[in-house]
């Protein structure tokens, strides 16, 4: 792709004063995102932990009440993210290749499948909502029989629910990553915003990826 | 910027079509029905499999700075000592189960 001059004078503009170079500014990102990738694993594996610990004590309730949940639409949700997942790999690749169109439409994609989660995610409460299954206290529903139906609920409810507030903080984020590349922000020397959203969004996945199996799947 | 892989379009495509078999695989599993904690050995097995491979290869770890790697290799194993020493209790409480 032609560079103009004024595109070659902007390539640095990036770099901070305290670091030696663009590229140990971006490994420092890169970590920084990673440290805080290592809370978020931390903070579902609290949630996982409860789900276990709960699990170990009342398991015929998990058989019982899982029976409550799609195992389709929780399939669909799966392939829906892992392909996110690699369209915003294909974004990153863009950014790396300075194909900035290519970036915007990959980020682009990537929004619509998060989006898509976000829409049978929306149904999927909503058709247990109407039934009155609901977190905790306000559990009203009778086709259950296990009494401690209600907590089974409530944990299902939790590691969704706060998974599915991460997927909408992640469409915030790329949103805004189109924003930047739109003007003209990011170039194969610098994308390091693309690349972190990135993996945020990757694990955002991994998370799914075991919640799945051990809520939807459960025999 | 210098030094930073960048993975080949077929390359991504494989990885994902990997992980959608693997998907096809974690569903197909529950259709044989395997005994107790088997069944969720087996589908813990195929989550780390297709987690691993969003870490290497999506996330750029096979190519990384291996503090990366280490990082999230703790947090995993601090995890599995969050579970542990909290099922060391709740394993072995007599009783009353709680109210909960």
């Amino acid at each position: 792709m032609a560079q103009t001059s004024v595109d070659i004078e902007h390539k640095t503009d990036h770099i901070q004063h305290h670091f030696v170079d663009s590229d140990q500014q971006f490994e420092s990102s890169k970590l920084g995102m990673w440290i805080f990738l290592v809370t978020e694993i931390l903070f579902f594996g609290a949630l996982f932990a409860a789900y276990i610990v709960y699990r170990a004590w009342y398991p015929e309730l998990y058989l019982e009440a899982s029976t409550e949940l799609n195992a389709f639409w929780g399939t669909v949700n799966t392939a829906v993210l892992i392909g996110s997942s690699l369209t915003v790999a294909m974004a990153i690749r863009s950014a790396q290749l300075n194909q900035i169109k290519g970036l915007i439409y990959n980020l682009y994609i990537t929004i619509g499948l998060a989006f898509i989660f976000m829409v049978i995610k929306f149904f999927e409460y909503a058709e247990k909502l109407e039934k009155g299954i609901a977190p905790g206290a306000y559990y009203t529903y009778d086709g259950l029989e296990h009494e401690k139906a209600n907590i089974f609920f409530s944990i299902y409810y939790m590691m969704t629910g706060l998974h599915g507030l991460h997927v909408v903080i992640g469409i915030g984020l790329m949103v805004w990553l189109v924003i930047k590349a739109k003007k003209k922000v990011f170039h194969s020397g610098y994308y390091t915003p693309v690349e972190i959203t990135g993996l945020y969004w990757h694990l955002v996945d991994v998370i799914w990826i075991f919640l799945f199996p051990l809520l939807y799947l459960i025999d | 910027m210098s030094g930073h892989h960048i993975s080949s379009a077929k390359f991504l495509w494989g990885i994902g079509t990997a992980l959608f078999i693997l998907t096809f695989i974690t569903v197909a599993v529950t259709w044989i029905s395997i005994p107790a904690p088997w069944n969720v050995v087996v589908a813990i097995f195929i989550a780390v499999v297709k987690a691993t491979i969003v870490a290497l290869f999506f996330m750029n770890l096979w190519w990384d700075s291996q503090f990366n790697v280490m990082l999230l290799i703790t947090s995993v194993i601090f995890f599995l000592l969050l579970v542990g020493i909290t099922l060391l209790d709740t394993l072995y409480r007599s009783d009353p189960i709680p109210s909960f």
